[in-house]
């Protein structure tokens, strides 16, 4: 069974289309790279998977199901800079946000188990010591691995991640694909990745999308990432290189890079 | 010997600073001033159409009901407009715009029901409600406010991680499983309800500058959300019984006195900053 589905999808605002010729299939266990310019209509496109936005037309399974009857099977990663810092929640809470909630309406305690579930978690994406600190105390990297332990204390089998790398440095974008990474290789999970920069996430991409309000090419990195489909999207000066048998490309002044040859 | 008007105001204030103790720091962290004070002032509306029912059918305790339907009314249209795709301050300020309207054109058939209504023994002032009448409580107001308000307490006390969590990622509470229309709903009827409980008491201005400045000083003073809640108490608190002596003693309204205290106490820490 695929893990995806779009057949002829238009994403609709009103009368307006966000984003339209949807056309893809995406395997259990692959992670899907999502690429395109500002606006390109990334984060619409998996906000409609994730079952939040509803507006649309064609035909659109995760697993079998609309994506409203398969939130169980899904876990939506935002942007870390996206969560309201204002309240004081701890890691170890915001991670059992991911749990509580399939049980029960009131929440006054966290249970045990889930706190300790929560601390499992936190120790798979490598932040064991940081269970009591605030989430605002942490850095970007950090935020972004807590966000990453709560979507996988929920058990899903999509993944969605929107912008996991967007506002944070070099170190720190390493640490969060070095998760990713180790989420492909021991949870198999299925993940679709937003991102402006593929440079970090190269080894996990088995799929690219690249995306300008409609589809422009899906396929492998080696079928998608050529020059003449880049120069398409992010203009003339975007081209595809090879140095040393890694296949960079440069869209402007995001660079991505991939292994490989020059097609 | 302390009048017993006084100890019913005592027992008042108490009642009236655990529930917007508890309820400021959430409006504060969810960003509901706008909302607190839209709500407040539907609670005015609903006053004067209690007051217009309550001559109409000689029944003044029809008062505080009508305040709380309106309040409500008025909470769960504003969920609809955002719900069909309006910014929360659009919904907020289209709504509130339309109450104060009707507030207005309230006002005009008051006045004119109680030009016919010379004689009825009217005990309520639509003045009350706008500053607060601490110590005309009455012991029926008190065991309204005492029952009404320990409800809230507990079903408040009950959902405070869910209506925290809603605040810091509403689409993840989402993602997970929990309907955040339905703590929203619950979360906004609450204020609209508390309002309706506690507003007689100590008025809309007041009540609208004691739902939000604890809450925002007690967030300048800690990152713990135990220490927010135990400062925006206790500053509640404190605020509201020093405002009932002052007040006993020197005859100046009680909500003003706490209305300034609030704010002197804000500016210094904000200054210090």
């Amino acid at each position: 069974m695929e893990a995806v589905l779009a057949e002829n999808v238009e994403i609709l605002y009103g009368s307006y289309k966000a984003v339209e010729g949807l056309n893809f299939k995406i395997s259990e266990g692959e992670t899907l790279l999502l690429l395109g310019p500002n606006g390109a209509g990334k984060t619409t496109l998996l906000r409609t998977i994730a079952g939040f936005h509803k507006a649309y037309t064609g035909r659109l399974l995760v697993f079998g199901k609309r994506p409203e009857d398969a939130r169980e099977l899904i876990s939506y990663v935002p942007q870390s800079h996206s969560m309201n810092e204002l309240v004081p929640l701890k890691a170890e809470e915001v991670v059992s946000m991911g749990i509580i909630y399939k049980k029960g309406f009131f929440h006054f305690r966290i249970p045990e188990d889930a706190i300790g579930r929560a601390k499992e978690a936190l120790s798979f994406v490598g932040l064991e010591d940081i269970a009591e600190k605030h989430f605002s105390e942490l850095s970007g990297g950090q935020k972004q691995r807590v966000l990453l332990a709560r979507a996988l204390i929920s058990s899903p089998k999509l993944l969605l991640l929107d912008e996991p790398l967007s506002s944070l440095d070099p170190s720190a974008r390493a640490e969060v694909a070095a998760v990713l990474g180790k989420i492909k290789r021991e949870k198999n999970l299925t993940m679709i990745i937003t991102t402006h920069d593929i440079n970090p996430l190269v080894e996990i991409g088995d799929r690219v999308m690249l995306l300008n309000k409609k589809l422009i090419a899906f396929g492998t990195p080696q079928e998608v990432l050529r020059d003449e489909i880049i120069k398409g999207v992010y203009g003339p000066l975007a081209r595809a290189i090879n140095i040393e048998d890694r296949l960079y490309c440069i869209t402007g002044d995001v660079h991505l890079h991939i292994k490989g040859e020059h097609p | 010997m302390i009048p017993e008007y006084l100890i019913r105001a005592f027992l008042a204030s108490i009642m009236i600073s655990v529930l917007l103790g508890l309820l400021s720091p959430l409006i504060n962290m969810k960003g509901l001033a706008f909302l607190t004070h839209a709500t407040f002032h539907s609670l005015l509306f609903g006053a004067v159409l209690g007051m217009i029912l309550g001559l109409v059918f000689e029944n003044l305790g029809l008062v505080m009901w009508a305040a709380l339907i309106i309040t409500v009314v008025v909470v769960l249209t504003i969920a609809e407009l955002e719900k069909k795709g309006f910014t929360p301050d659009a919904a907020v300020g289209i709504v509130a715009s339309f109450v104060a309207g009707l507030t207005v054109l309230g006002f005009g058939i008051l006045y004119r029901v109680m030009a016919e209504k010379p004689y009825f023994p009217f005990s309520e002032s639509i003045v009350s409600y706008l500053t607060g009448e601490v110590f005309l409580i009455t012991l029926n107001d008190l065991l309204t406010l005492t029952i009404g308000g320990a409800l809230i307490f507990f079903l408040l006390l009950l959902l405070y991680r869910d209506f925290l969590y809603i605040s810091f990622d509403p689409d993840g509470v989402e993602s997970y499983g929990g309907s955040v229309r339905a703590y929203l709903m619950i979360l906004y009827v609450m204020v609209g309800a508390i309002g309706a409980l506690i507003v007689k008491t100590v008025g809309l201005i007041t009540l609208q500058v004691i739902a939000v400045l604890p809450g925002a000083i007690a967030m300048m003073t800690s990152r713990n959300i135990r220490k927010i809640l135990g400062v925006s108490l206790f500053l509640t608190l404190a605020v509201e019984l020093i405002s009932l002596i002052t007040a006993y003693l020197t005859d100046i309204p009680p909500s003003g006195i706490a209305t300034i205290m609030l704010g002197a106490i804000y500016g210094v820490l904000l200054f210090r900053r």
